[in-house]
């Protein structure tokens, strides 16, 4: 671990000069979209040819990818001693501190590379641009966000160089400035559907509940500065000056971290800060792929690997044991909780908005249980008296698998979390477009035409129990039959619907003026306002929900590779062997219990990731099952199409890197995430070595014990939940179906499966405990009562007071200050002699002054 | 060092930018005078071609001329100025044949003359469009008049930069003050320059009265000096305040000069003829007044004061202390003050700009509170180093922010504007680049980061504390007690920082929230000259906000010229 040797190291890298660039572009790139969407907003150059800036977005995520790769490039050639790459100064200025004499601090920033950098730049730079590529078939095609999707593409990119920002950055403190960059575009984006109250409702709740977190992220960083003087990474991780605050000031230092850990708690929705996440999915499908899956939650994660250096150091042996299980309990409860709740919901989306909540707590259980090892056991080169450490081997190992294990499964949840995500949004989208088709087909154009006033009108008749006739006899003023602009102007006047000009009446009277004679008569009148009352009607009853898996079932046949993806996601998460998040969750199980035989604290989050692993292949199988296989629900299910090119790319890259998880377990992955040095394929002897020792470590492992571990966790998690899910879900498809071959086994288990023990669950969908789960839990029934009962309370005195006591005080303030402005104003008078009077008094009073000093 | 008497060899290349605003100076009385003139010989037939006067050609008598000649020897004089300082000082005394110093040129005097021919050079191309040449053809009221006076306009810039670089230069106190007047007069003119107006001539006239009442007090006070002294010389008078400083005649003297230079920053409670300058003026000279001649006074008040807090003259250093400390504090507060209500930005800019001389007075002050005893000496040196880098640096950025706020109400002045905050009404819709420009610089004099106010603005504050923190950086203790009382000047720095967001914003409030005023809708006045300056001033403001790095180790450099030789 090369951080905690505290030896930077600047290299001069010619990728690393480049490197701010990864940052800069996309957040140049805001700005121009955003200009550029209100110049042309609605021209078909903008909209078609540059897909309203989804077109710049994406060569600048690329470049931003490509810079990125080169600098990974060069940091892997350089066999990780580099850890300061580039560095930009702002200004020098120099500070005290009580006793020393002077000390210079750079106010400027840097870029810091390190493998974890490595590991999460790659997740956030290839994911923003795969997600980008997706974006721009997903949000290009539906109507509602015509000519307002420049926002969408501005402030996606704004937050990618926000993401970008935080994992680049060298010291704490750009961190908690990209982070917050962050917090601002996960507000806006998650509120892109401002004018639905659903979603300016979970933007807010979103952004107060992450900032909950941050208030202690950020008291907890005053305490590291108070500590350290400093946030650098350079200063902060450095080996002497970790020592030195540990035999001053360690259990203040734990606080700090301690308070750290709670920011991180609210950005990844890990209990109890976890209420945002589920309500975050009114965003569009993009911003809850990239969000909410694959970059923003990993930021609470990144901040705590962050933090390994502490954990690590010979310094503080065993002094952040609590804090290594407070952070393995949390993620255990999480992982528990939230995978229960997701087994009753039935929005697409929603299940696996908890299954990343329940993932993320995953692997904070096992960052949690590598930190515990980092800081309780003696697994560097030398103890801190200098001597040579005789465990140096077995457990420099232990520790650097078990970080790594959390890290690999940072990867491989973000790969396939994406990747379902995306997949997720494809089958809403095709839902979506296959019911606007059957259901809007017929008068798309009309409905939309009609002007609001008329609409308006209509709800007034029907309100006040009106028809059209008593309304028509009501404004024909001079009763000749026929009602004219005049008169139809005043009768909206009347009954408060408009008040129009004259000029703007003409749409109206078009709308009504079916003949075209320039006036309307009643049967005109009584026909168009009982079309538009049907419109409104229909409107009304259009509850159709395009996310909610009732309305799905079937789709294999009609969206292949949707379906592939999602399948493979799906086995990923749930750590099906052999695919994406197995090679992970496994070393996470093994590692959370290798600590529990030690610590019997650790028994909790342990029996949590067990049992975690089991309900995943549950609610995992119970989602694909309902969306994909069995006879489609409904009319609209029977008619979904495939996808557009723009979301397939992207489900098909990620489908390959979460199949390709099994390559990088034998390059030996695990190892190389937390410790660089150590080398890709270097261990095994290459590529296949390294898949027999790999496989051989999981299968066939020599310790009884976790051996045994291995298969009960692959009973849970590849044979009971997914048997359970098989038991009582989807079926095979409608007779004639085609579907690619690799589904036939899926659907023909499937079948077998629920043919033969299907069992009616209904008693337990009723109980109390399922009615419970789908409230998730009562957490914000009971959050929201807090915050009537006390935050509201406590609101609305503090309102009180601001407006009467602050406000008060500042509007005397500027009254003053305006009333002396005044009149110090008014003594510049104008007449040269008044000022030459003033200068005067100015003289004696100087004369005064240093009178006063020598006398 | 080398030194040199006058017209000594490489006198030429150590004034050049000087001489190069001489000879700018002739060419633009002669250029435009040249003809077919002969001169006859008397009581011969012989004429002699003259050339002086006559019928004049189409292309010398243009009147576009001067203004582009101008300029050309400002951004001349600039460039020489730069590249002297950037190739490495040549640092030179002039001195009389008796050994008597004149001038100096070295980093300090040379980044003054930056900042007045950088100020000078922008103005005066600015005012191609403000006082508009056109063709001889033009027979209108005001084409006349401003073809007329194109020459007398440009040639009282000249003259300005050349009074401030000798206040720059000057070792010598009468010297300094002749430059001072030499500077002072121009700009007397210069603010009176557009006659037609009523309220120009009658500023000219109020700034010219009170000016020359200040100037007279200083010089009265120059004269004590003198007189007590027998020298006028720094050096000299360095030595003179150590051995017996505490005399009443040198007191009283100080005082008197205090209030001459008070005048010329436009201290508290000095300053009223500014604002009614600065709004007479055209705005271009009114920037000048705020920026070049504001650097000038400080120059002033730094070599007096300076002299006086000297370490070896460690015992007068407090008698000015508080006195200058009161002023600086009256200033900046009545500065900002007075700016809330003020609803024509020209004065609002005037007293932003007497709120600005109040924090580099208190800069100046945190000066006089070191503490030179032996063991304090190096921390005192540091912390003199800071805080007159911090005031050196202010005053460069300074024109890039606020000369380029008076620039862009000069474009307003064109259509008879910038005289109220409402005609800068919807200037967003209007313009939309100049009013992110005007807003950039409005941000910058606030001080809002990452833009060069911001950073002025801290060095300022963070060199005011380290002063402060002398004693306890010495005596490697935190204690209150040890904390200087020039800290609290520091602290009103940052209250009436937070009090002056209020006007600044406002004026952003105006251009982006309100409507266009009546007759005042569709693009401003043409004007590519002036809008080059304002760019100019943008991406200034914006890279010395961005870079500071690099100006600061520059303005270190000059500072280092003044104050390191300690």
């Amino acid at each position: 671990m090369a951080a905690s040797t505290g030896s930077s190291v600047i290299v001069e890298s010619t990728a690393a000069q480049y490197a701010p660039l990864i940052i800069l572009l996309p957040m140049l790139a805001f700005p121009v979209i955003l200009l550029f969407g209100k110049l042309y907003n609605g021209e078909k150059f903008w909209k078609q040819t540059l897909k309203e800036g989804g077109l710049i977005a994406l060569p600048v995520m690329g470049a931003s990818l490509l810079l990125a790769l080169w600098l990974i490039s060069d940091f892997i050639g350089a066999y990780g001693g580099v850890q300061k790459l580039s560095d930009w100064t702002w200004f020098t200025s120099s500070i005290w501190e009580s006793g020393v004499a002077t000390k210079e601090v750079s106010f400027g920033f840097g870029i810091h590379v390190d493998h974890i950098t490595v590991l999460l730049l790659f997740v956030a730079s290839f994911l923003c641009l795969l997600i980008n590529t997706f974006a721009i078939g997903y949000m290009n095609t539906d109507p509602i966000n015509d000519n307002r999707n420049h926002r969408f593409y501005a402030e996606f990119v704004l937050f990618c160089s926000g993401m970008l920002g935080m994992v680049l950055a060298d010291s704490f403190l750009w961190l908690f400035i990209f982070w917050e960059l962050m917090g601002l575009c996960s507000y806006l984006l998650i509120g892109f559907y401002y004018e639905r109250p659903s979603a300016a409702y979970a933007a807010k709740k979103a952004f107060l509940t992450t900032r909950v977190g941050d208030v202690f992220l950020m008291v907890g960083l005053a305490m590291m500065w108070y500590l350290f003087g400093s946030l650098d990474y350079d200063v902060v991780f450095d080996k002497y000056e970790i020592k030195s605050v540990a035999e001053s000031n360690a259990s203040m230092l734990a606080w700090s971290l301690g308070l750290m850990f709670i920011g991180a708690v609210g950005k990844s929705a890990q209990f109890p800060l976890h209420v945002w996440l589920p309500d975050a999915m009114e965003g569009p499908t993009p911003v809850s792929a990239l969000i909410h899956a694959a970059t923003m939650v990993n930021a609470g994660l990144y901040l705590v690997a962050r933090m390994f250096p502490f954990f690590g150091a010979e310094a503080l042996h065993g002094e952040l044991a609590d804090l290594a299980f407070i952070i393995a309990a949390i993620g255990g409860t999480t992982a528990v909780m939230a995978a229960a709740i997701a087994f009753v919901q039935n929005d697409l989306k929603k299940v696996l908005a908890y299954s990343t909540m329940s993932q993320l707590a995953y692997i904070f259980t096992g960052l949690g249980a590598a930190l515990y090892l980092a800081n309780t056991l003696h697994w560097h080169e030398y103890l801190a008296d200098g001597t040579k450490n005789p465990d140096y081997y077995v457990n420099h190992a232990i520790v650097i698998v078990a970080f790594g294990a959390a890290l690999f499964h940072l990867f491989n949840h973000a790969m396939a979390k994406g990747m379902l995500f995306m997949a997720s949004g494809a089958v809403i989208h095709e839902v979506h477009h296959a019911h606007h088709h059957l259901h809007h087909h017929d008068h798309d154009d009309g409905h939309h035409d009609t002007p609001k006033e008329l609409i308006m009108l209509a709800d007034y008749l029907e309100a006040n129990g009106q028809t059209a006739f008593d309304f028509f006899a009501s404004i024909d003023l001079d009763g000749s039959g026929e009602i004219d602009t005049y008169e139809f102007q005043t009768a909206l006047k009347n009954a408060d619907v408009a008040d129009l000009p004259p000029w703007e009446m003409a749409p109206l009277m078009k709308a009504l003026d079916l003949d075209g004679n320039g006036s309307i008569n009643v049967p005109e009148l009584d026909l168009t306002l009982g079309r538009i009352r049907n419109e409104i009607d229909e409107g009304h009853h259009d509850e159709f929900d395009a996310q909610s898996m009732e309305n799905m079932g079937g789709l294999a046949s009609k969206m292949p590779l949707t379906a592939t993806a999602m399948l493979v996601g799906s086995l990923s998460i749930m750590g099906f062997p052999l695919i994406g998040g197995f090679w992970s969750k496994e070393g996470i199980i093994a590692n959370t219990w290798r600590v529990a035989l030690d610590d019997p604290r650790f028994m909790y989050p342990a029996l949590c990731v067990l049992l975690g692993a089991g309900m995943t292949g549950f609610y995992m199988s119970r989602m694909w099952l309902k969306t994909f296989a069995g006879s489609p629900k409904g009319e609209v299910a029977a008619h979904v199409g495939p996808t557009n090119t723009w979301i397939k790319t992207p489900l098909f890259i990620l489908t390959f890197f979460s199949l390709a998880a099994i390559l990088f377990a034998s390059m030996g992955f695990t190892h190389w995430a937390p410790d660089i040095e150590y080398g890709l394929m270097s261990d095994h002897g290459g590529l296949w070595g390294g898949f027999l020792y790999e496989m051989g470590h999981v299968f066939a492992n020599e310790k009884a014990f976790f051996f045994i571990l291995t298969y009960v966790a692959l009973f849970f998690g590849a044979i009971v939940g997914p048997g359970m899910a098989l038991s009582l879900y989807g079926g095979a498809l409608d007779e004639g179906e085609e579907v690619k071959p690799w589904f036939t086994p899926v659907l023909a288990i499937n079948a077998a499966i629920k043919g033969r023990y299907h069992w009616d669950n209904s008693s337990f969908a009723q109980s109390g405990f399922a009615t419970a789960l789908s409230n998730r839990l009562y957490f914000d029934h009971y959050y929201d009562m807090a915050m009537l009962k006390i935050v509201a309370a406590f609101s609305f005195k503090s309102a009180e007071a601001d407006s009467k006591v602050i406000d008060g005080t500042i509007k005397t303030i500027e009254r003053t200050s305006q009333q002396l402005s005044t009149k110090l104003r008014a003594l510049t008078t104008g007449s040269a002699r008044d000022y030459i009077l003033m200068a005067a008094v100015g003289t004696l009073a100087l004369f005064a002054l240093i009178w006063g000093v020598i006398a | 060092m080398e030194t040199m008497q006058p017209f000594g060899d490489g006198f030429v290349t150590a004034l050049a930018p000087e001489l190069v605003l001489v000879i700018g100076m002739f060419t633009l009385m002669i250029v435009p005078n040249l003809g077919d003139a002969k001169f006859r010989i008397p009581l011969t037939q012989i004429r002699i071609p003259w050339f002086f006067g006559g019928k004049r050609g189409t292309l010398d008598s243009d009147p576009r001329l001067p203004g582009i000649f101008a300029s050309m020897f400002f951004v001349i004089a600039f460039l020489l100025a730069a590249l002297s300082y950037m190739n490495g000082m040549n640092v030179t005394m002039i001195e009389t044949e008796s050994g008597y110093d004149l001038l100096l040129v070295n980093e300090f005097s040379r980044i003054f003359e930056l900042i007045f021919y950088g100020a000078l050079a922008l103005a005066s191309i600015a005012s191609i469009n403000r006082i508009p040449a056109t063709s001889r053809k033009d027979r209108s009221a005001l084409g006349l008049y401003n073809n007329r006076r194109q020459v007398d306009f440009y040639i009282l810039l000249m003259t300005t930069g050349l009074g401030m670089s000798i206040v720059a230069l000057a070792q010598d106190l009468f010297l300094l003050f002749i430059g001072l007047e030499l500077a002072s007069f121009s700009t007397y003119v210069l603010v009176s320059f557009m006659k037609e107006t009523k309220e120009g001539t009658e500023a000219g006239m109020k700034y010219f009265i009170v000016g020359s009442v200040a100037s007279g007090v200083g010089l009265y006070g120059l004269s004590l000096l003198y007189l007590w002294s027998g020298s006028l010389q720094f050096t000299e008078l360095t030595l003179a305040f150590a051995e017996n400083g505490m005399e009443p005649l040198p007191l009283i003297a100080l005082g008197m000069l205090l209030v001459g230079f008070g005048f010329k920053v436009s201290a508290a409670p000095f300053h009223f003829a500014a604002p009614d300058a600065y709004a007479g003026a055209t705005s271009p000279v009114a920037g000048v007044l705020a920026t070049a001649s504001k650097a000038m006074g400080i120059i002033g008040l730094l070599r007096i004061l300076l002299v006086v807090a000297s370490p070896e003259a460690t015992d007068g250093a407090a008698v000015w202390l508080i006195a200058l400390a009161v002023l600086s504090a009256v200033t900046m507060t009545w500065g900002n003050l007075a700016a809330l209500g003020s609803t024509n930005p020209k004065r609002m800019l005037a007293y932003s700009s007497v709120a600005h001389a109040g924090y580099m007075l208190a800069a100046i002050t945190a000066i006089g509170a070191l503490n030179w005893e032996p063991e304090h000496l190096n921390a005192s040196n540091d912390a003199a180093l800071a805080v007159v880098t911090a005031l050196i640096f202010h005053l460069v950025v300074l024109v890039c922010f606020k000369l380029g706020a008076f620039l862009v109400l000069s474009i307003l002045e064109s259509e008879k504007g910038g005289h109220t905050l409402a005609s800068l009404d919807g200037l967003a819709k209007r313009e939309p680049f100049l009013a992110a420009t005007m807003f950039i610089f409005m941000m910058s004099l606030a001080g809002v980061p990452p833009l060069s106010g911001f950073v002025s603005k801290l060095l300022v504050i963070m060199g005011i504390v380290k002063v402060a923190l002398v004693d306890v950086t010495v005596n490697g203790d935190l204690t209150f007690s040890d904390i200087h009382w020039v800290w609290y000047l520091a602290l009103l720095m940052v209250i009436n920082s937070a009090i002056s967001v209020f006007y600044y914003l406002r004026v952003g409030l105006v251009m982006f929230f309100h409507e266009p005023e009546e007759g005042r809708e569709g693009p401003l006045p043409a004007g590519r000259s002036v809008r080059m300056a304002i760019v100019a001033c943008l991406l200034t403001t914006l890279y010395f906000g961005v870079g500071a790095g690099q100006l600061i180790s520059l303005c270190e450099v000059a500072a280092n010229a003044l104050v390191g030789a300690w």
